[in-house]
């Protein structure tokens, strides 16, 4: 039953994938990652990573769509309907058919010891019955606490960053208080 | 059949190869970065399987979750930083083709 | 006694610490090198009395290994390294001592002396080595003395070439020289000469082998000791300060030949076809160098040529099988002909001239000078009782005598008769007869005045008298007297040591010849000066081949124009063209090329670079995989 599922919502993360790489609509095209998100949402479902569906449609879905659709709005010069795509194709399209074979071929020829089906990783025995999130929530604060801190660090200086990058100079900013969309240079 | 760790796999090396795809062959920075974050999430993918399948005790199972919590946390940051550096690129180029950046040259 | 090494290290010293701190030093190093030669003379009669007492010995220390074998450098004491070193350290002392003198006022004063000091210690170690290595490596340092004392006034041109023909001349030989030593060292395995001697009395070595080594050797000799045809060298040699001529190119350096050959006569007692050729070289050198002495008009040239000679004579006895008689002739030879040349030197002082057309009558002015001059010279001809008389009657003997065949003999007189032809001449030349005249100009007016000369200082004329009165007794020590069973039979230690023995009909034959020769000459000058002309007159040919050294210079100078320079043209060409134009620069035309096709892979794309990427990480994974 599951197979099939995972069957259904892995097309729809494909097609979503190919969505994005080969529309000639940016707007589209970012409408497909959307989509794809959403699929892998999905994929975390079947596989019972419950937490981490909600991150996924959280941050990815909100934010990181949000985010494309604003550089979208604020790089565009000119009408939509240019070539999006640039001359390297046809040997991008060998490099990443030559991936996919590689990728393949090692995870066929992998011999890692496995369960029988997607299984839970929360803990269900007679002392303690946790769910998914509990023990993820207990790996991440106990065991992986500081990558946990050290991830928020950078989440932090990537905002500074972006936001000293994005500001420009003060003159810059104060002239382009309104409506940012400045072209050249300023 | 039964879902196999190797369906996961599959996936992940199709969205991987794709998202491959997409970051040599779009020629705007912007859907370069996206097709980067299909990268990312193809990782995911793989990761998330193997903390659902792989014969481990819980607790080391569930590794695989964190770390997938750790690359979103690490791409939205990336991307963040990412489209700043791209609208600074735009105000001071004009354009956010990637081939029409190509000073850095012979 | 081990501490013979001092000898020649002690002016080795000398020479490091005047070329440092000579221009700091009391007569810019001059007195440092002479005490260092005069202590190098002590250690010689040092060892003389340890000899005496223990015996002819060996001393090495190791020197390096190399290819499983080890290389020493030692010193052997013996009777005939203690000869030359004798000799050396004696000459070198007196000739110092007269340069400082004849050299005041020169710029270089100081480099002079330090070049003595160095050419000493390379003699030194060059008669005290008990291996050839060793022996090879002094005379390459000899060489470089001799070179850099004929170049001694550079600022001359003609000096400068001097001292290049005087070392690429002997350099040929040397490589002669060192693939003889190469060749007893492969048959052998040892470069140690008590080690060869051995081997070839126990006839150990292929007979083809030695025989091309002894050849091989003797051509290193043969430069060295300016036999025909390395000759050339050493009349240009006179180009340097005349008491380096007497030094070097009279008395040691040019000796070095003769002493190699006897020090290694065991081995050439071997090879009877070698002593062959070296009697006749020295047969052809002695007759020849004397009938062009007898042409010469430069004093310093006949006395060279004179020297070419008595090598030739040396080498002749040599080839007689009487390495010891060849020594004492060395030794007669070594006295006399610095003698002669110190005394051409005090000519020259007195009256600043070389020609001997231009002198005459000087016996009154110079009378010290012409005294010795005159005693080391008639010496030098084969008059008894002295020195030189002595050995060449033994080496007259030893010609007739020996394992050589008659016409050696009749070369032999011929050449005592043209040494004692050029003699008388350059005695009566230089002393007696008319002093010759010069035109000077006298407030205005031409006139023919007679050549102004005097004496020279007691500084010049001291070691002349000094190493006259040896060179008149060194007859002397070739008699027998109490123990000592002479000098030939202590040189070879033969068991039948014995003293000089005399052929009646020879000695009287030779005396004759040379002194009535003498007289001869002396009459014709004196008396019908209008003879010489008529002679010459009468063969004019004769005249310009003798003038004209036989015109070996002129075939050699055609010999390198056309072969040499155009063979070094040629390489010159292949190193211009093939090596740098094609090897050097070729690569890195080449990278300059490839840089310049290549950099157009920096197109600056961004997705050109991320595939070039891409393409790597799959590259690199597909290795993994085939692993």
């Amino acid at each position: 039953m599951s197979v099939i599922v995972f069957y259904v919502v892995a097309v729809v993360t494909v097609v979503g994938a190919l969505g994005v790489v080969l529309d000639r609509n940016v707007v589209r095209a970012t409408l497909s990652l959307l989509i794809a998100m959403l699929g892998v949402a999905g994929i975390f479902l079947v596989a019972f990573a419950e937490f981490l569906a909600l991150a996924q449609i959280l941050i990815y879905a909100g934010a990181v769509t949000i985010v494309i659709l604003f550089a979208i709005m604020l790089t565009r010069t000119t009408d939509l309907n240019i070539n999006l795509d640039n001359p390297q194709r046809p040997v991008a399209f060998l490099i990443a058919v030559g991936a996919f074979v590689l990728l393949t071929l090692t995870f066929v020829y992998s011999d890692v010891p496995q369960l029988e089906e997607p299984t839970n990783v929360a803990v269900t025995s007679a002392e303690s019955n946790s769910t998914g999130f509990e023990t993820v929530g207990d790996a991440l604060f106990n065991q992986w606490a500081i990558p946990f801190e050290i991830a928020s660090v950078i989440l932090l200086v990537a905002m500074v960053g972006a936001i000293a990058l994005a500001r420009g100079d003060d003159q810059e900013a104060l002239a382009d208080a309104p409506g940012e969309a400045s072209e050249g240079s300023a | 059949m039964d879902l196999e760790l190797l369906h996961f796999q599959v996936l992940s090396a199709a969205l991987f190869s794709i998202g491959l795809y997409g970051v040599l062959a779009r020629r705007s920075a912007v859907l370069i970065l996206v097709s980067i974050e299909l990268l990312l999430n193809a990782v995911n993918v793989n990761l998330i399987g193997q903390a659902a399948l792989i014969e481990r005790p819980p607790d080391e199972r569930v590794f695989g979750q964190v770390l997938a919590i750790f690359i979103i946390t690490i791409s939205a940051a990336e991307i963040g930083l990412a489209m700043a550096i791209v609208l600074r690129l735009f105000r001071n180029r004009g354009t956010a083709n990637t081939d029409e950046l190509d000073t850095m040259k012979w | 006694m081990e501490y013979a090494f001092l000898a020649p290290a002690i002016p080795a010293g000398a020479f490091v610490v005047i070329l440092l701190f000579g221009r700091w030093l009391p007569g810019k190093g001059a007195y440092l090198s002479i005490g260092a030669i005069a202590a190098s003379l002590v250690i010689f009669f040092i060892a003389l009395a340890d000899m005496n007492d223990n015996g002819p010995e060996v001393f090495s220390i190791d020197w390096f290994e190399a290819a499983g074998s080890t290389f020493t450098w030692g010193v052997s004491v013996s009777p005939i390294s203690l000869t030359m070193v004798g000799i050396v350290s004696f000459v070198s002392l007196m000739i110092q001592v007269y340069s400082l003198k004849y050299m005041e006022g020169d710029d270089r004063f100081g480099w002079y002396f330090a070049v003595h000091s160095l050419f000493a210690a390379a003699m030194l170690a060059l008669v005290l080595a008990d291996n050839l290595l060793f022996l090879y490596v002094a005379w390459e340092g000899v060489g470089l003395g001799s070179y850099l004392l004929i170049g001694f006034w550079w600022e001359r041109k003609s000096a400068a070439e001097a001292a290049k023909k005087a070392f690429i001349t002997t350099r040929i030989g040397d490589v002669g020289l060192l693939i003889g030593i190469i060749l007893l060292f492969r048959e052998t395995g040892s470069f140690e000469m008590s080690a060869i001697f051995n081997a070839v009395e126990a006839d150990q070595i292929n007979k083809t082998a030695l025989n091309w080594a002894t050849f091989l050797i003797f051509l290193g000799a043969a430069g060295k000791s300016a036999q025909v045809p390395f000759h050339v060298w050493l009349p240009d040699a006179m180009e340097g300060p005349t008491p380096v001529s007497a030094l070097i190119h009279a008395a040691t350096m040019v000796a070095a030949g003769v002493f190699l050959i006897a020090v290694l006569f065991p081995i050439y007692e071997a090879t009877p076809f070698v002593l062959d050729i070296i009697a006749g070289v020295g047969a052809t050198t002695a007759l020849g160098a004397a009938m062009v002495a007898i042409v010469m008009t430069d004093m310093k040239r006949i006395l060279a040529y004179s020297t070419v000679s008595h090598l030739g004579f040396m080498m002749l006895a040599l080839g007689a099988g009487a390495p010891g008689i060849a020594m004492l002739h060395l030794l007669a030879h070594a006295f006399a002909k610095a003698v002669l040349f110190l005394g051409a030197g005090s000519v020259n002082h007195g009256t600043q001239q070389t020609d001997v057309r231009m002198m005459g009558g000087l016996f009154r002015k110079m009378p010290i000078t012409a005294m010795t001059f005159i005693i080391a010279a008639i010496s030098l001809a084969g008059v008894p009782p002295l020195g030189g008389f002595f050995s060449k009657d033994e080496i007259l003997r030893a010609v007739s005598e020996g394992r050589l065949n008659e016409a050696y003999l009749v070369i032999a007189l011929v050449a005592v008769v043209a040494s004692a032809i050029y003699t008388a001449r350059i005695i009566y030349k230089v002393f007696f007869g008319e002093p010759s005249t010069i035109e000077k100009v006298v407030r205005g007016k031409t006139t023919r005045v007679r050549s102004e000369a005097h004496e020279s200082p007691l500084a010049i004329t001291g070691p002349i008298v000094l190493l006259a009165i040896l060179g008149a007794i060194t007859g002397a020590i070739a008699f027998e007297w109490g123990d000592f069973g002479g000098y030939i039979g202590w040189i070879t230690q033969a068991d039948a040591a014995h003293g000089i023995e005399f052929t009646i009909w020879l000695t009287v034959v030779s005396a004759v010849l040379a002194i009535g020769s003498m007289l001869v000459v002396v009459r014709m000058l004196k008396s019908y000066p209008g003879s010489i002309a008529a002679l010459r007159a009468r063969f004019p040919w004769a005249q310009r081949t003798l003038e004209q050294k036989f015109y070996f210079d002129e075939v050699y100078q055609w010999a390198i124009d056309r072969l040499i320079l155009a063979l070094a043209g040629l390489v010159g060409w292949f190193d211009r063209r093939v090596v740098n134009d094609e090897g050097i620069d070729g690569p890195a035309k080449a990278t300059g090329w490839w840089a310049n096709e290549l950099r157009f892979l920096q197109t600056g794309l961004f997705y050109n670079y991320a595939a070039a990427m891409a393409i790597g990480a799959i590259v690199a994974g597909v290795v993994w995989w085939a692993q």
